[in-house]
Formats: structure tokens, sequence, C-alpha cells
């Protein structure tokens, strides 16, 4: 049998479902605004409103602690799961701009467990809407109204989830052993965490230092790779040669994605950036002599901007007596396998021969 | 110079019949055009019966595969001559298409 202040609490429940309703669909919309600006990523971003048993059954508990309905912190409740460790706190630097913080009321559970403990690890903040920042004459409740954001990653929202469903709340009394088990869990999934997020910044700081040595030319000590190669395109390496090639027709350059010459450079065994470099400044003179030949007796005045990289290789390849089969395995590697490459591997062959680059 | 358009289940068939040149271009460029209907889907470009291609009728291929690269269809390239591959190639535009 419930209270009569109890009672009271829930009418005020029901007067304000709107306002809570309106909250729980509007704020994680802001916040996701915000979280694309400061470019973080987040797993979920999940929203409630409590529902009216759930708080009936929290009154029958301990409906005499609050003093009215705004006492009650968590009837709006959001969820904000990130992949890294790091982002929960990125998280909660955004909220701390959004909102005003109850700091009394929240609770930062990482940091309540003891050195030889594991467990629940999630940060929650109590916030309000701060008149300054957003009212509405229609809800002018809204402003005194508190909410809970829980911010956690996604290992520590599924160790939670699993805790709650093995033990937490159920009334019975979990054996030891399971309890254990769970805590040596909960350790492990911390250390992967931790892990994830060291992963990443490596990765970051690996980018960095791939991007400085681009931008200083010191493109030797860079290993050829997926992320050194974007970076090495995004200095444009062969806009000069196609330049001069472009100037053979006055042709219009279509400029394309020129990622697809990475497993080729791979395939021509250069291990460094440094390698792709030494063959643009070899052979860039051996490139144009190509152009000149194949459109210089043409009208053709549109080219991909793969020409330059594409004569490059072909010069490169026969220079180095990879001959035909160099030249089939570049066309196989760029345009897929098929038997015709063998055919313009041929002609490539046969119209360089004479070339003033191949006679040198 | 003649483009026959054939709907398909899931796309377009247009057959190139002759010589694609810069006058020819401007003459099949509304037939260009309205393949890009069914960009969504696969637009195979036949070039059986193709027998050149000038820079203005690259510039159709390559404003076709911008309509379906943007609607998420693709262009397929098929039966082209060893001379008009070679043209494809010199320009950067082999690997642009997926070529049968």
């Amino acid at each position: 049998m419930m209270d009569l202040h109890s009672e009271e609490l829930l009418e005020q429940y029901r007067s304000l479902l709107p306002v809570y309703t309106k909250m729980a669909e509007e704020i994680p919309a802001k916040l996701k605004e915000y979280f694309d600006e400061a470019g973080l990523v987040v797993a979920a971003l999940e929203h409630r409103v409590k529902t009216e048993s759930s708080l009936a059954g929290k009154l029958a508990l301990k409906g005499g602690k609050y003093k009215d309905i705004f006492d009650i912190t968590d009837l709006v409740g959001l969820r904000v799961i990130t992949f890294y460790i790091d982002d929960v706190d990125k998280v909660a630097s955004v909220l701390e701009r959004l909102f005003v913080i109850d700091w009394a009321n929240s609770v930062d559970k990482r940091k309540a467990h003891e050195t030889d403990s594991f467990g629940y690890l999630s940060l929650h903040y109590i916030c309000s809407i701060p008149e300054t920042a957003y009212s509405d004459p229609d809800y002018p409740e809204l402003n005194k109204i508190r909410f809970e954001v829980q911010m956690r990653t996604v290992l520590q929202h599924a160790w939670a989830n699993m805790n709650h469903d093995t033990g937490y709340k159920s009334g019975v009394e979990i054996p030891k052993v399971y309890l254990r088990n769970l805590s040596r869990l909960a350790g492990m999934l911390e250390l992967v965490d931790d892990e994830f997020s060291r992963i990443r910044r490596e990765l970051a700081d690996y980018r960095r230092q791939v991007q400085n040595l681009v931008a200083s030319g010191d493109l030797s000590e860079v290993q050829l790779d997926g992320d050194s190669f974007r970076s090495y395109l995004s200095i444009r390496p062969f806009d000069r040669l196609m330049r001069r090639i472009a100037s053979i027709n006055q042709a219009e350059i279509q400029e394309v994605d020129l990622s697809k010459f990475l497993p080729l450079f791979q395939a021509m065994r250069f291990k460094t950036l440094g390698d792709i470099d030494a063959m643009v400044k070899e052979y860039s003179e051996a490139a144009y002599q190509i152009a000149c030949f194949q459109i210089g007796l043409t009208d053709l005045d549109i080219l991909s901007s793969s020409v330059a990289p594409q004569n490059l290789c072909t010069a490169f390849i026969l220079k180095n007596g990879g001959g035909r089969m160099g030249l089939k395995l570049m066309l196989d590697e760029l345009n897929g396998p098929s038997e015709v490459n063998e055919a313009m591997a041929d002609y490539l062959v046969e119209q360089s021969k004479d070339l003033p680059f191949m006679n040198q | 110079m003649e483009v026959k358009i054939q709907k398909q289940e899931n796309g377009v068939i247009a057959e190139l019949i002759g010589r694609l040149d810069t006058p020819a271009s401007q003459e099949v460029a509304p037939a260009f055009d309205s393949l890009k209907e069914d960009a969504a889907g696969t637009i195979i470009l036949d070039c059986t019966q193709l027998s050149y291609i000038s820079s203005s009728g690259l510039r159709l291929f390559l404003s076709t595969r911008k309509a379906a690269g943007e609607k998420g269809g693709k262009v397929i390239v098929k039966g082209i001559s060893n001379d008009i591959r070679t043209v494809f190639m010199m320009t950067g535009f082999l690997n642009l298409f997926e070529i049968q």
C-alpha cells in the first residue's frame, strides 16, 4: 500500500511526464551534435524515461527520502557507450560544457574501487540544463529537472549487463566462486580496454610521425604501407609529371584515387616511400617520353591522373628488365587479371623499344 | 552512331554501334543522359560494335560512371576492341571501369 506522500510524488511524475519525454528525446540529439563537432564517435547513445511502475517500486522502498519529485535524479536517464576508455572522459567534458553538473550527486565508480578489487566501472553525472543554454516557456520545469548520464565503454557495458543478469538485484545470494569469476572478468576487461586505448594512441603517434617525415621530405625512413602511402599522396608526388604529360595535348586532368597503386608498388618490392620518390626523380623523363609517343599524335584531351604513376611504373619495369611479363603483372595489378593484358604488355614493349630512354 | 538501349532487371544495357567521335558524342549525349535514370543499378556499355572513341566519347563514359558512383551503381564496359582498350590504357581510363 503506497503512502500519501508517495502518491503525491507519482501525481507530480504524471504531470511532468511530457517534459521528461521531451528531455529524453532532445538531449541525446543535442549531445550527438556536440560529439560530431568534437570528432567523437560513440558506440551507442541510449535514453529512457523511468516508467511509472519502476518509480512506484522505488518509492515503496525509499519514498520518504524525497521531498518532491525534483529530488529524484534518474527519472530521465541517458547512457553514452564509448569504444575507448579515453573517450569516457571526453564525453564527460562535453557534458561539463553543456550542462550544470550536480557534483555532490555525481559518482565516478572508476575511482570507487580498492586497489585489489575489480567490478563496475562507470561515470555517472547528474546534470541539469542551464537557463542560459536553453529554456522553453511551455516547459518551465525543464531547467529544474535533473537527469542522469551514465558513461562507460562497450566492454564495461557488457560486464555491467552480465553482472546485472547474473546476480545484481536477483534476490538470490550468489556463491562466492561466481562473484570471484565475475571480478576476474572485470579485471581482464579493464586490461583489454587499456590495451585498445594504447593501440589507438600508438597508431595516432605513428600516423603523426609518418606525416612529419613526409612533410620534412625524409621519405627513405618511412616504411611503405597504407597509412604512409595515403600521407605521401597528400603531397601530390605525381602532379608535376602529370601536368607535363597533360600539356602535350592541353588535356584536362581527371583526378582519380591513386591508392590502388600501393599493391603494385609493393609488388615492385618498394619498401619505403623513398623508393617511390627515387622512381619519380629517375623515371619522370622516360614516363613523359612514353606519354608523348602514346598521345602526341592523337587528339585525346582528357587524361586520368593515374597516367603519371602508370607510365612511371612502365618505364621502371622496362628499364629494370621486367619486360613483357613485368608489364603484364603491372596491368593485372592495376586493371585486374585478364588475358588481354598480355597483348597490352606486348604493345607497350613494342612502342617503347625505340624511345630514347630505352637506349640510354 | 547509334545507341540501342535495353532495360534490364537491375539496370540497363546500351549497345554502342559505330564511331563515337566528337560530332557523334554530341548526337548521342541525350541517350547517355537517359542511362543515368538507371544509375543506381548496373549500366552495361556494350562496345562490341564500337570502332572508335574520341575524348568526347570518353567524357560521356566518365559522366555515366560519375552518375553511377553517386547513386551506388556501377558501369561495366563490355566487348571493347584492342584499339579502344589501348585508348583506355593510354588515358588511364582502363582501371576506372569494370571491363568485361
